[in-house]
């Protein structure tokens, strides 16, 4: 968390840049599930701004409600209290289709299950994400080839899941996040289901590719290896932020 | 389409699911097929029994046959006439009543021959036919008389002959001369036909099956016959040949096959013909008539009954009710067994084609939350379960139709033979010998084999795919519908 220096200055740089337009803002959001007795309030009103371009780190232990934040985001599910403006606009107003249209136009998703279509190909996995869209064949077929190749998988691209790796499989659900040229990618434990080796590649290519491109990127994780290349790191217990690492980051240049 | 592609590669990458779905369609509408063709094959099998009963025009037949007053069903003796029909039918049968005075016929000792007719039925005037013709519903109206002619030869005993009484001896349908022993007795059933009205007459052209029909003139019809099938093999009488009949000789031109239950005389002549030989000019005593169409039947029996006193009129559906045999069992448990059996099957099949889309979609959760989350709209995902279903099937109808096809053609190649059995005589009572259902003629009682096919027609097939389709897009709602369900959200769930 704490990091080189250089490293830090650099995160500074970027998350300055795009300071202007917030991506997220939440208030006092909430999201409870069932009524009376059996409520259950998996996330309880929480106040959180994400800057466009961050890297956002979630951590926290399993029912702590970092999973529900990330349908949140994702704009996957609405808040059962408060608000949450995703670039300005109020996702608890908007109805199905048009939030399946927003995670069209702006969302990327990456899962620690991978979710591969089991019965396409690595390119059809990247063209199912382009199918909605209304472009040519060849040009979906041309967007699905360049994005297996950005993350190195072009001679694979004609392999079935079962024919990858678990890394590889992970690396075609990136291409597909970022087919789209998505302005977030939400990426629910993307190393949960690798060894170390394969997990280190796959974040590597998120964090060079965050880089990049410059989206939004949230992440939900287990492993505090990763907190290092974060931007910012959040922690969640029941349901509340615990600890925001930018609170900290700024209570530390404080002192 | 990239949706077609993916529809396609869930069906050929889950082959498993997808053959059992289709396979599951398949046999139900296989069965579906199966059953239509074999009930289609019955259909057809009675068709065959009934084409030749029913003749092929005629709807209604109208006779006057005696009836009997105590109606015990010991049938035959003319003892159970009524006085008056009695008196009726001596007058019918003058000609018999005579006394058989065998010193008419010649010297004890030389060889006589005898030939006489003998009617069964009243007759009334020709002019009766006339008159059902005007009456509403029918279209047209033939008449017929039906005799037996009877030949008696032999040699004239010494001395007291047995009397020969009352018709009452001669049973028709010929036989031995009793005691008599040095007599060669013969009766051939003679039918007088309207030349003029061929399709309408008891024998028609159609049942010609050597030789041709009557000459349609009655002028150049006069001194041809047409005989029945069995009496020609009985006889030995080929086309070309002479028959003869009341000692009067005619060219048989044809040859006609017995219709099961429908009239069968030995022989066909023109009525004219008859009547002259007969010696009674304008007399008839059936009339064949048909209606104008199906529905005014009922109508017109009753119109009938009411115009012609004592008429017995016996329509084709009447004839068509009295077949019976393992070809009746079998119409009727096609009917009523295989019709439930089929729709059981159908209705598994597609209780089983939608529990596995439903069981697909449930494992499918994820894959289905992920296109959700993906930015699939709800109508793409579940135009993508339901075309599934859909293309399932289609799969399945096309296997089912196969099924059924191959199916069918093994009931063809194995041609299980079925009875049909026609009683001879007319509902009602115990058997009334005098009242032949159609005509006078004998009526050709008895049984014939027919074999069944199972003729699939592509109604049928169609039929088949359709209602697959049907069980598939049942399949894709259910499934559809519970996809719709499914929440983006589900995508993320296993994570949790």
């Amino acid at each position: 968390m704490t990091g080189d220096p250089s490293n830090d200055r650099e995160k500074e740089t970027m998350s300055t840049a795009s300071e202007i337009t917030p991506t997220y803002e939440l208030r006092e959001a909430s999201r409870s599930y069932g009524d009376g007795p059996t409520r259950v309030v998996a996330l309880d009103a929480l106040d959180l701004t994400i800057k466009r371009g961050e890297f956002v780190a979630v951590f926290g232990p399993s029912g702590s409600g970092k999973t529900t934040l990330l349908q949140l985001l994702g704009a996957l599910d609405r808040p059962s209290g408060g608000s949450i403006q995703f670039e300005g606009q109020p996702l608890e107003e908007l109805g199905d289709l048009a939030l399946s249209e927003l995670r069209l136009r702006a969302m990327g998703f990456v899962f620690q299950q991978f979710n591969l279509i089991p019965t396409l190909t690595a390119a059809e996995n990247v063209e199912a994400a382009l199918a909605p869209l209304a472009i040519s064949r060849l040009e979906r077929r041309e967007k699905a080839a360049e994005h297996l190749e950005a993350v190195g998988l072009a001679p694979r691209a004609e392999h079935l899941p079962t024919q990858l790796s678990g890394g590889e499989q992970q690396r075609v659900a990136i291409a597909r996040a970022l087919s789209r040229s998505p302005r977030v990618v939400v990426a629910d434990e993307p190393t949960g289901n690798l060894d170390s080796g394969n997990g280190e590649m796959v974040m590597e290519l998120l964090a060079r590719l965050h880089g990049e491109l410059e989206i939004t990127l949230i992440l939900v994780t287990h492993d505090e290896w990763i907190a290092e290349r974060a931007d910012r790191v959040l922690r969640l217990a029941d349901g509340r932020l615990v600890n925001d690492s930018a609170g900290q980051a700024a209570e530390e240049v404080a002192r | 389409m990239f949706y077609i592609r993916y529809l396609g590669a869930e069906l050929r990458r889950r082959p498993g699911r997808t053959a059992l779905t289709a396979l599951g369609l398949a046999v139900g509408v296989g069965l579906v097929v199966v059953v239509g063709a074999l009930s289609k094959g019955l259909d057809d099998a009675q068709a065959a029994v009934l084409e030749p009963l029913t003749g092929v025009g005629t709807d209604i037949s109208v006779s006057r046959p005696l009836s009997v007053a105590d109606d015990d069903g010991s049938g035959g003796a003319f003892g159970q006439l009524l006085p008056r029909e009695q008196r009726q039918l001596q007058r019918e049968n003058r000609e018999h009543n005579r006394e058989f005075n065998f010193a008419e016929l010649g010297e004890p000792g030389e060889r006589f021959a005898e030939d006489s007719f003998l009617s069964t039925q009243l007759s009334f005037p020709a002019s009766e036919a006339a008159k059902i013709r005007a009456l509403d519903g029918a279209e047209d109206a033939a008449a017929t008389l039906t005799l037996n002619a009877t030949h008696v030869e032999g040699v004239v005993p010494e001395g007291g002959a047995p009397p020969l009484g009352g018709p009452g001896a001669h049973a028709p349908g010929g036989g031995g001369f009793g005691a008599g022993g040095g007599f060669e007795f013969e009766s051939v059933s003679v039918s007088g036909v309207d030349v003029r009205k061929p399709a309408l007459a008891v024998v028609t052209p159609d049942q010609v099956t050597q030789g041709r029909y009557l000459s349609e003139a009655p002028k150049r019809a006069r001194g041809e016959a047409v005989v029945d099938l069995a009496f020609a093999r009985q006889n030995e009488i080929e086309v070309g040949e002479e028959t003869e009949v009341a000692g009067e000789k005619f060219e048989v031109v044809g040859v006609a096959s017995a219709p099961l239950g429908g009239d069968a005389s030995d022989v066909y002549v023109e009525l004219g013909q008859l009547q002259d030989l007969w010696d009674r000019e304008g007399r008839i005593n059936a009339i064949q008539v048909r209606a104008e169409s199906a529905d005014v039947v009922a109508g017109l029996e009753d119109e009938i009954v009411a115009q012609l006193e004592g008429a017995d009129v016996v329509t084709a559906a009447d004839l068509a009710d009295r077949v019976g045999g393992s070809l009746a069992d079998a119409d009727d448990l096609s009917s009523k067994l295989g019709t439930v059996l089929a729709i059981v099957a159908l209705l598994a099949a597609f209780l089983i084609a939608t529990l596995l889309t439903l069981s697909s979609v449930q494992k499918r959760t994820r894959e289905l939350g992920t296109l959700k989350a993906l930015g699939w709209r709800q109508r793409l995902v579940v135009r993508q379960v339901t075309g599934e279903s859909l293309v399932q099937g289609v799969l399945g109808g096309l296997l089912g139709a196969a099924l059924g096809v191959g199916a069918a053609a093994i009931i063809d190649a194995i041609g299980p033979t079925l009875q049909a059995s026609v009683e001879g005589q007319a509902a009602g009572g115990g058997g009334d010998p005098f009242a032949s259902a159609f005509g006078q003629g004998n009526v050709a009682a008895g049984s014939t084999d027919v074999v069944l096919g199972a003729p699939v027609d592509v109604g049928l097939l169609a039929l088949a795919v359709g209602l697959a389709i049907v069980g598939g897009l049942l399949a894709g709602a259910a499934g559809g519908l519970r996809a719709a369900r499914l929440r983006p959200a589900e995508a993320l769930r296993s994570a949790e």
